[in-house]
This record gives structure tokens, sequence and C-alpha cells, in this order.
């Protein structure tokens, strides 16, 4: 047992939370968040895309996250950084790449700020779910253009308004109504249409 | 190469007593813990779970040898080995498994038979 010292080897990764009491190296990857009373090293090579609140944080590899070290940080020359850091001693090498925040001063602040942002992480997800949603809202705008196009011609549209009521039931029916419909905007909106219902 | 030497010194990744881990770990390569591990484990080497060590997870490896307590389903490729005074509760799926006296164990045994 080396004494006391946690190693996460070159070829391991972990997402999640890391939590601790000792000193910890990472080698490979940590995904998530990591919380130590001791020291985080982070070696050439490895990369640690996580919220870390740590005592002294060691970086030569990759870090993306925001930093908070209760005593120091330290950036050597190899090191990639980005977040905001806060620590009452901060120390890059010549050759360190970082981009962020750096405040030396009020550090309860900061952790504070680090855990509400780790509280925001659902709201991320979220808006993933909603990504999907404008391609939907587009389609129905070319299809309401084209129903301009062909405004004249009433029947169509009735026939439109029509199909999605019985669509589960005439899913076969209602698929000569749209070519009509978009006939002249080279039928993209049909297509379209046609898959949707046979979704459903 | 040195398998029979009970995989604690190929261990290329070590949990410490203290550390606990709350997530999932994926390697190519040994890993030895000695704190808590509650999620997932997926390695391509060795799993060894120290005495005092407790893992709640399902857990991938090629061999596992538990001497602390273990929680979960375990597969392994080549062999699961529970220690004296190790605790396991779960399936156990693997060709070949050795359970020591003084070992407990609560749960399937699958050996593909």
């Amino acid at each position: 047992m080396a004494d006391k010292e946690t190693v996460i080897g070159a070829d391991t990764r972990i997402s999640g939370e890391v939590r601790g009491d000792e000193d910890l190296v990472v080698r490979g990857r940590i995904d998530g968040r990591v919380q130590l009373t001791q020291n985080l090293t982070v070696e050439k090579g490895a990369t640690v895309q996580a919220d870390v609140d740590v005592r002294q944080l060691v970086v030569s590899g990759t870090v993306v996250g925001a930093i908070v070290a209760s005593e120091s940080v330290k950036l050597m020359s190899t090191a990639r950084v980005v977040g905001d850091l806060a620590s009452p001693r901060v120390m890059m090498e010549a050759g360190a790449a970082y981009r962020g925040r750096v405040d030396m001063g009020d550090i309860a602040a900061a952790r504070a700020a680090v855990s509400s942002r780790v509280a925001q992480r659902p709201a991320a997800s979220e808006k993933a779910a909603i990504r999907p949603a404008p391609p939907r809202m587009a389609m129905p705008g070319k299809v309401v253009v084209a129903g301009k196009a062909a405004a004249p011609v009433a029947p169509t549209t009735a026939a439109r308004s029509t199909a999605p009521a019985v669509a589960g039931a005439a899913a076969p029916a209602s698929p000569p109504a749209f070519p009509r419909v978009a006939g002249a905007m080279g039928g993209m909106a049909p297509a379209w249409a046609k898959k949707k219902i046979r979704r459903r | 190469m040195a398998k029979e030497k009970d995989t604690k010194p190929m261990a290329n990744t070590v949990i410490g007593s203290s550390i606990v881990i709350d997530g999932e770990i994926t390697g190519e390569e040994s890993l030895t813990i000695l704190g808590t591990v509650k999620g997932k484990i997926s390695v391509a080497q060795n799993l060894v779970v120290e005495s005092g060590a407790t893992v709640e997870a399902d857990v991938e490896a090629q061999t596992v040898t538990v001497s602390g307590r273990l929680t979960g389903n375990v597969v392994a490729r080549e062999r699961i080995e529970l220690k004296p005074e190790s605790k396991m509760v779960g399936d156990a799926k693997s060709p070949r498994i050795v359970i020591a006296d003084g070992a407990g164990f609560k749960g399937n045994v699958d050996m593909d038979v």
C-alpha cells in the first residue's frame, strides 16, 4: 500500500463524483466532480473535466472546470486549464495555458458558486432535451408557406386539417393529400409529413 | 505474466481507503479498491477489493478478487475469488469461482455449465 495515495491509472476513466481525505493522482481521466481535503495532482496526459475542490492542486495535464483550492494551485509548463480558479496562492509556470478568472481572495464565495453550479446541472440536461424541438418547429413553418402558395385551394387545406385528427386510423389515406398541397414547393414538406404520420 | 502474484503490484489504479467514488469507473488496466465505490465498474484487467473496502456496484472484469465487501452483480471473464473474511451479495458469473473458507456469499452462481 503506497502510503495513502490514490492513483487513477492512464487507461482508467471515472465519471461521477470522487470524494476523499487523501492525496489523489490522476493519470487517466475524471469527469464529474472531485472533492478532497488533501492534494490533487493531474499528471501530464491526464484529463480532469470536473469541478475541483481540494487543498493543493498541481496540474501538468488538462483540467476543465471550476477550481477551488484552499491552499494553492500550481500550473506546470505542460498544463492546459480552462475554468475559474480560486485559491490564496496561485503559481503558473512559463508555458502553462490557462483561460478563466483567478480569485485569490474569497475562497468561501467561490466554493459556494461551485456548489450552486453543481445544483444547476439538471438544467443543462433539460436544455439538451429541448434542443431537438427547433427542427420540428421549422417544418410546420414550411408547410404553412406551402399552404399560402396554394391558398386558393381551400378543399386541400381542409383535407389537411382533418388528416391529423384521423391520422391514426386513416394513415394510408392521408399521404395523397399532402403532395397536392405542396406540389409547387418541390415535395419536401410531404416527404417529412408522411414520415411523421408513419411514425405515429 | 505474474498473474498469480495476486495482481496487486500490477494495479495501475488504486482507490485509497478514504476515497468515495460515486459513479462509473472504466479502464483498460487493473484496479485496486481500498475505499468505497458506488455505481459501476468495468475494467479490462483485474479488480481487487481489499479488506476494508466497500463496493456497491455492478462489476465486469477479467478477474475479481474480493477481500472486503462487495454488493452487486459480478461478471468475470476468467475468475472470481472470494477470500476469507470477504462478504459478497449479488450474482456471480464466471467460468471459475473460488470461495474460501470463511467467506460470506449470498446470490446466484453461474459458471456457464
